[in-house]
């Protein structure tokens, strides 16, 4: 349940969030820091954005967003890509110095962390710039979008930073079971398209009760967001907390909302939104896809949507992502979210935990940092993570470092795993559950998890060595003791 | 010429878009029936050359149905 709790902002960094309020709002602030630019030739839309996209997303420390507006055979079309693409870009957004290190830009996620006090703003639809523009009818995503292919050998044309509201379809005036998530979405025929969920996930959760029960459900995939919903959509929150008030809060100013016309809540400023309702049973073959691991996913089948509505603001700009073998957008965009709880988890049970480095591959490989309370206390914490929420699935490989080690810092971490490792410190936890998409696993979903305990060497406690014993009483004083208390407890004394 | 999916090699194609540049088609997307590939015939041909594509992203002669299911669902569609 939401809190009370609210976040505290410097001057600038609340200036910064009150002038926000779009994803256009924040390509124009990001071009004032030389951080968005917009590509002055024309492109063909294979294989000239990707090429981009990873050129971009090369630069991790202050590559910018990229405005294509001459998209070659999309006359007037517009893509947005690697906007979330580097750490400067997320330090502006925060309200920081483009420069600022990544470990600062952690520890001020952590600051503002938990708060989720909702900061929402009701917008009547006729006034929400989303509603400029509306399609009913022979409704074509692949005219409305220019659409392109990420990767070469993707099964198809993926919007793979849409920000996804859907009502829980038993309780469907539940605001807060109302989910937001970032799935990967595959257009199929020019009103259909795939949307891929786990039963993990909550959109999952939704589309098993909504076919068991034979119940419609309802979704709304924003395109071109306010740039803190990509980044806060993909945070776990619990399944009744909304995502839309937990972005608000983090940070620290109203996010308007408005109702899309199929009932769901959306960003009234958000640039476009392509209704759509479940195919109840209905499946289409899916993949492959580049995704985060570096590597495609199979080709499976996956619940089909068909576009009901589409609204868009005038001139849209369609935002999506670079994602496949990292360094990538996708990896900048989730990984201090993903570090952050984490380490929030940590801190509750072991305050001893300074930091958890948890950026790379969503996690698959997380670094933390730790003061050893006792010898072989690091290893306990190991444990803890593997049983956060998102260690169950994800830290695979997992670094144990002091807490004098900065483990954003890979030369202090290798220091430690150079001159602290002791071979007999590594566990290997076999058949243990994995991310399904990761290809070490020995069957997709199972493999085996490594910790490394390179924390430094602390004595156990000596008490065993030199033991002092103790005489125990006994022999036949003790014995008619024990008959004296037993006649005792019997009555007859 | 006889437009063919260039993953399954499947006939069954239907045309989405043409991308127009000076009143002239510039590209054309298509879609597969069958194995849901699509494609634009500008894309280079990596993507859309049967035979440059990789093997291991071929789905000639697949049996679709047997393909795994992500959320199974709960009955035959109606
Ligand atoms: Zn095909």
């Amino acid at each position: 349940m939401a809190t009370e709790k609210t976040v505290s902002l410097s001057a600038e960094a609340g200036a910064i969030a009150a002038r926000v309020g779009s994803l256009r709002d924040f390509l124009t602030f990001l071009g004032e820091h030389e951080q968005c630019v917009r590509w002055p030739d024309p492109v063909m839309p294979e294989p000239d954005i990707r090429n981009i996209s990873v050129a971009a997303g090369n630069n991790v420390a202050t590559g910018p967003a990229v405005i294509f507006d001459q998209i070659r055979g999309y006359p007037g079309k517009r893509v947005a890509v690697n906007v979330h693409g580097s750490f400067g870009n997320l330090a502006l957004l925060l309200g920081l110095p483009k420069t600022t290190p990544v470990r600062d830009l952690f520890f001020e996620i952590i600051r503002r962390w938990g708060s989720d006090k909702p900061l929402l703003e009701r917008v009547p639809p006729e006034q929400a710039p989303v509603n400029e523009n509306r399609i009913d009818k022979n409704i074509n995503l692949y005219d409305l979008l220019p659409l392109y292919r990420i990767n070469a050998n993707d099964g198809g044309f993926y919007i793979a930073k849409a920000c996804v509201v859907s009502r829980d379809p038993l309780e469907p005036d539940n605001f807060g079971k109302q989910n937001v998530g970032i799935y990967r979405i595959q257009v199929m025929g020019p009103d259909t398209f795939t949307l891929l969920s786990i039963p993990a996930h909550d959109m999952g959760r939704q589309m098993l009760m909504a076919e068991q029960h034979g119940k419609p459900l309802k979704v709304s995939v924003m395109i071109g967001n306010h740039p803190a919903m990509p980044m806060f959509a993909a945070t776990p929150v619990g399944y009744d907390e909304s995502e839309f008030a937990y972005a608000s809060q983090m940070m620290g100013a109203a996010l308007r909302l408005t109702t899309a016309v199929n009932g769901t809540d959306i960003l009234a400023d958000t640039e476009m939104v392509i209704e759509g309702e479940l195919q109840l049973n209905q499946r289409e073959v899916e993949g492959p896809f580049g995704e985060f691991p570096g590597s495609y996913s199979g080709v499976r089948k996956v619940p089909l949507f068909r576009v009901t509505g589409v609204s868009h603001r005038n001139n849209p700009i369609f935002e999506n992502i670079y994602i496949g073998k990292g360094w990538t957008e996708h990896d900048t965009l989730i990984g201090l979210n993903t570090s952050a709880p984490i380490y929030a988890q940590l801190k509750k049970d072991f305050p001893e935990v300074a930091a958890v480095n948890a950026l790379y591959q969503h996690g698959l490989t997380g670094i933390i940092s730790v003061r050893n309370r006792f010898s072989g206390f690091a290893k306990s914490v190991a444990m803890r993570a593997l049983g956060t929420p998102h260690g169950t699935m994800y830290l695979k490989n997992l670094i144990l470092v002091d807490e004098n080690v900065d483990p954003f810092d890979l030369n202090q971490v290798m220091w430690a795993l150079s001159t602290r490792t002791r071979a007999n410190d590594i566990i290997v936890i076999p058949n243990m559950p994995m991310v399904p998409i990761d290809p070490a696993a020995e069957v997709p979903g199972k493999g085996h998890r490594l910790i490394i305990d390179a924390t430094s060497f602390m004595a156990p406690d000596n008490l065993g060595a030199d033991p002092h014993l103790v005489d125990r009483p006994m022999g036949p004083a003790i014995d008619a003791l024990m008959q004296r208390l037993n006649e005792l407890q019997k009555g007859h004394a | 010429m006889k437009v063919i999916c260039p993953r399954c090699e499947s006939p069954g194609v239907t045309q989405m878009h043409a991308g127009m540049e000076d009143g002239k088609v510039l590209w054309r997307v298509w879609h597969c029936k069958d194995c849901a590939y699509t494609w634009r015939d500008s894309e280079p041909a990596e993507s859309v050359d049967p035979k440059m594509r990789p093997a291991w992203a071929q789905m000639k002669g697949v049996d679709f149905d047997s393909l795994r299911q992500v959320i199974p669902p709960a009955r035959k569609p109606t």
